[in-house]
């Protein structure tokens, strides 16, 4: 168990912040906590994909002469663009989260829940 | 790859900050914990190699992210409640917990973190290995992160602008005040 933390250790913590983030998606009555859950858990996919393109001694994938071996850049690219989605994301589910706010009041789930059903 | 005292320190930092957004109450103070653990998972980027998303990571996660959140918060309420910590849920947790379960379960199989060759296919996969032969010769640019970014997948770059747009649009007319009949 031990070894396998020593060498997995990323996918651990990568396991972890998934449980974190569903956590407060789930939990979390305030919706600003939510969106901050849902952040965590998509960084924790992050961490998953960037630690897969890593490699022992490998270099940042900047090309020059006797450079190698570089880390793959595939991954990179991939986070990168869900990096720049995910602020999207977020800024749309804030400019949702001010609406319901001037519309209802509050924030609180359960209350909002309340309101609804009135 | 063995973990490293450094790597083992960000790994409970940014661990610690991703628990302390959770159980925190106030969302101010669940806020500011988000940005240190951005700010710290940005550092793991760099430790990994990654130069291009820990600067992305620092400047768009920890950045424009916190900004956002304080306009946010700034244009609706911070509630004012007792007590430092939420009360966790028992149900929550188990559900959460037993998703966690299965998840680590998948872990033994993972490639180790830094094996290369036919242990971890995805570097040294054929298109990895495409890409760095032949990023320079093809772009003349010599980051291959870029050279995929803004040639090779230009098109996924150009809907990632689509998305980045129609998010603009969509925020901008959710915020438009209109009154509802």
């Amino acid at each position: 168990m031990f070894e396998l933390l020593n060498s997995h250790y990323n996918y651990f913590a990568v396991m972890l912040l998934l449980g974190i983030g569903l956590y407060m998606l789930i939990e979390s009555r305030n919706l600003v906590k939510k969106v901050i859950g849902m952040n965590i858990f998509q960084t924790g996919i992050f961490l998953f994909f960037i630690t897969l393109a890593f490699r022992t001694g490998g270099n940042p994938p900047i090309i020059k002469e006797g450079g190698g071996p570089y880390v793959s850049p595939l991954p990179h690219v991939l986070i990168l663009t869900a990096i720049v989605v995910g602020v999207s994301l977020t800024a749309v589910a804030l400019a949702l989260i001010i609406r319901i706010y001037t519309e209802y009041g509050t924030l609180d789930e359960d209350k909002l829940k309340q309101l609804y059903y009135d | 790859m063995t973990l490293s005292l450094i790597e083992g320190l960000l790994l409970v930092f940014v661990l610690g900050c991703a628990i302390g957004a959770a159980v925190l109450r106030d969302v101010l103070a669940s806020l500011m914990a988000f940005a240190a653990y951005s700010l710290g998972i940005s550092i793991i980027w760099v430790m990994l190699e990654a130069p291009d998303v820990g600067l992305t990571e620092a400047a768009v996660g920890a950045g424009i992210m916190t900004i956002l959140f304080i306009l946010a918060l700034a244009n609706t309420v911070r509630p004012q409640e007792n007590g430092l910590f939420e009360s966790l849920s028992v149900r929550t947790v188990v559900l959460v917990g037993a998703f966690v379960v299965v998840m680590v379960a998948t872990v033994p199989s993972l490639p180790a973190i830094g094996a290369d060759g036919a242990a971890n296919p995805v570097v040294s996969g054929e298109v990895t290995q495409h890409y760095i032969d032949n990023a320079y010769a093809d772009t003349e640019v010599k980051n291959a992160v870029t050279a995929v970014l803004a040639a090779y997948r230009g098109f996924d770059t150009l809907g990632e602008a689509v998305v980045v747009f129609s998010a603009g649009v969509a925020a901008l007319t959710v915020l438009r005040q209109e009154v509802f009949a």
